[in-house]
């Protein structure tokens, strides 16, 4: 009689590890209830929000804000020395020499050519990445967006790179640009001398645009067709029976439907195209000379590499280009503003 | 200007037959309805039509001119989406020229026939508004007007009521109707509400899993169908079916024992059924009076609605749910016996493949 009572009893073994999972849970919980009641009787129900809310604040304080404040405060001093304490109060002296120039379209003439140099090589690299990238997010997406064959193969190869880390990136592709690289490889055969693409100005710029480019560019073709397949289907067809020309159709249709998205990939690519470092440092190392030395490159290398750094001058320039992505971001926030009120229309 | 043939016209989705060689002589001026229930084909058929779906083989023509290889733009025919497929950024007047600048119109003609066409549905206020400003109605009447400026051979509805409330279903289907009449062109109407297809068209195409059930009037279809599908696909609320086999054949007269050896006399205009020959018979729920005597059947009611202008009972005779609807009020409840008599109703007769006897 008491056999089969005793197994209708007995907890099945996934019963039992609940009960075992369970069992902190229950003695956390039974613990920090009273308190917890309590609190909320004293604050209130949304000073509870800002009680769970705290830990998250307090991270982002001590890891963003803070720090924001500890550089402003590193560019208003001098010295080669790392520790605040020991450092002079130099007021905006490290701002001044950065913007002490005869002539701004010349590096040359500045007090930190290097910063200058950086800033312009930034500028162009900015302009070509951002005008390439945007044309062939585009055109991928495009072409994913058809009915072609192994549609998901091809999308996961445009979106590969975007897994891959910045340093594998860089070395990959110095691999294949150095002078027994795999594309002289390729190359060679077809009466081509081996070169040296990386020691080159033109070229390693080049590189350096094309290999960010290969590195990201999946993301942003990604964005834009999500937005491509949220054009419904229809439009296309009552166009097709309209008569309307595939120019027309682009034109007129999709590229006013995928604006939004186009806002967002624009302003993304500007903003990461400007902070542009780690892969093209690998690639490159900002040479030859200073023909790839960008703005973050030129932070780093005058705040921790050089004898004797200056992370007072690196602070500065760090914070002014805070001030371009600042302004950045405000116009995508901006922009993506508009477009939700369009959206509500 | 408009007449439009389909000649053994089948289409299939790799393996997948979804329109199995459809015939049909759709005449100048003609409203046509496609219906059927979901998936029977009726939007695979008018898109082929249209030219969206490139059929797998048969002739599609228009105005005698085989349209096989011409693409959806010039053939002349204009659609009206389900969705309405209004482009969200362009305004209303937009959206109606759009189609006519791809034709390099002149912009004065344009602009006419977009005034004509507003004027036309009422929408001259709302050309500089967007679709999204618009509400269901109104961006209904713009995906007909977009329509209506390019003046085509024939217009291609499909389910252009679905998706507005039933109130203004009603009477957008009655302004389709006059819009129809006034532009007298070519229509063809794909909808799965029996209602609406008998409301608007000259003539019913009742599709079913590909095929053709039966083209007909209304009226037709509604009187003769021609087959237990289209029986209970027309007409509202549908047909009842009572099964039973042939007891007895006289001269002019077939005696059919129901489930429960319930025995019915019906005049019937062919004998060629023989004896023990299972069949079902058909008769609509307004044909049913309350009764006794020489036709009438017993009924057990298991559920009353009462409409005021009519009353419907749910009821079970010989076993087989029957449904009975009853012009005025009465004082009836579930679970009560009543006897109906069939002796005004037409009785429609269907063999054991259902067709029509």
């Amino acid at each position: 009689m008491t056999a089969p009572l005793e197994t209708a009893s007995k907890p099945s073994a996934v019963q039992h590890l609940g009960a075992i999972a369970l069992a902190p849970v229950r003695l956390v919980m039974g613990l920090i209830d009273r308190p917890l009641r309590a609190l909320q009787r004293m604050t209130g129900l949304s000073g509870m929000a800002i009680f769970f809310l705290a830990p998250n604040m307090l991270i982002f304080g001590i890891f963003v804000l803070l720090p924001l404040f500890i550089n402003f405060v590193y560019s208003t001093t001098g010295g080669s020395a790392l520790f605040l304490p020991e450092r002079s109060y130099v007021g905006a002296d490290q701002y001044q020499r950065l913007f002490d120039c005869s002539n701004y379209l010349d590096p040359l003439t500045c007090q930190e050519d290097a910063f200058w140099t950086a800033v312009s090589n930034t500028f162009w690299f900015v302009v070509l990445q951002v005008t390439l990238m945007i044309g062939a997010a585009l055109v991928t997406a495009l072409i994913l967006n058809r009915n072609l064959a192994a549609r998901s193969f091809w999308r996961a190869v445009f979106f590969f790179p975007v897994l891959l880390s910045p340093v594998v990136v860089g070395l990959i592709w110095r691999w294949i640009l150095q002078r027994q690289g795999l594309l002289n490889f390729i190359l060679y055969p077809f009466g081509v001398d081996p070169y040296t693409w990386l020691t080159d100005r033109t070229w390693s710029f080049a590189a350096a645009v094309g290999v960010s480019l290969w590195a990201h560019m999946g993301f942003y073709a990604l964005i834009l067709l999500a937005g491509l397949q949220a054009i419904p289907k229809d439009l296309y067809e009552a166009a097709d029976m309209d008569g309307t020309k595939p120019a027309r159709v682009f034109w007129r249709i999709t590229l006013p439907l995928l604006m939004p998205n186009l806002v967002v990939v624009i302003v993304l690519a500007l903003i990461r195209s400007v902070q542009v470092f780690d892969e093209v440092y690998i690639l490159t190392g900002g040479g030859p000379g200073t023909s790839t030395l960008f703005i973050t490159q030129y932070i780093y290398e005058t705040g921790f590499v050089s004898q004797p750094r200056n992370p007072g001058l690196a602070a500065a320039a760090s914070i002014l280009m805070g001030l371009v992505l600042v302004v950045l971001t405000l116009v995508q926030l901006g922009l993506g503003r508009r477009g939700e009120k369009k959206g509500k229309r | 200007m408009g007449q439009i043939t389909l000649s053994n016209v089948k289409k299939s989705f790799g393996n997948i037959d979804v329109l199995h060689g459809i015939n049909l002589d759709i005449n100048d001026g003609e409203l046509v309805v496609f219906v059927g229930p979901s998936g029977c084909g009726k939007s695979t058929l008018l898109r082929a039509i249209a030219g969206l779906e490139k059929i797998t083989s048969g002739e599609i023509a228009i105005d005698g001119k085989p349209v096989n290889d011409v693409t959806a733009a010039d053939r002349g025919l204009a659609m009206v989406f389900q969705s309405y497929a209004l482009y969200p950024h362009m305004s209303v007047r937009q959206n109606l020229a759009f189609g006519l600048e791809n034709s390099k119109m002149p912009k004065a003609e344009i602009d006419e026939r977009i005034t004509e066409a507003a004027r036309m549905l009422e929408i001259e206020p709302y050309l500089a508004r967007r679709p999204g400003q618009l509400s269901g109605g109104q961006r209904q009447r713009v995906a007909i007007g977009r329509a209506i400026v390019r003046r085509p051979v024939a217009f291609l509805l499909d389910e252009p009521l679905s998706n507005l409330d039933a109130e203004l279903r009603v009477s957008t289907r009655a302004e389709l109707a006059a819009l129809h009449a006034r532009l007298s062109s070519t229509m063809i109407y794909v909808t799965h509400d029996q209602v609406e297809a008998m409301t608007l068209a000259d003539r019913i195409v009742v599709l079913r899993a590909g095929k053709i059930e039966q083209v007909g009037t209304p009226l037709e279809l509604y009187n003769t169908p021609a087959n237990r599908f289209v029986a209970g696909f027309i007409g509202a609320p549908h047909m009842n079916f009572l099964e039973g086999t042939v007891s007895s054949v006289q001269s002019g007269n077939l005696v059919v024992a129901l489930a429960d050896g319930y025995q019915l006399a019906i005049p019937a205009r062919e004998t060629s059924l023989e004896q023990g020959a299972r069949i079902t018979l058909g008769i609509r729920p307004q044909h049913v009076t309350f009764g006794s005597g020489d036709k009438s059947i017993k009924a057990k009611i298991k559920l009353v609605e009462a409409l005021g202008s009519e009353t419907v009972l749910h009821t079970e005779v010989a076993g087989q749910k029957f449904l009975v609807v009853i012009p005025g009020q009465h004082d009836l409840a579930s679970g009560m016996d009543i006897d109906l008599s069939l002796s005004s109703a037409p009785i429609h007769l269907f063999d054991k493949d259902g067709h029509r006897i």
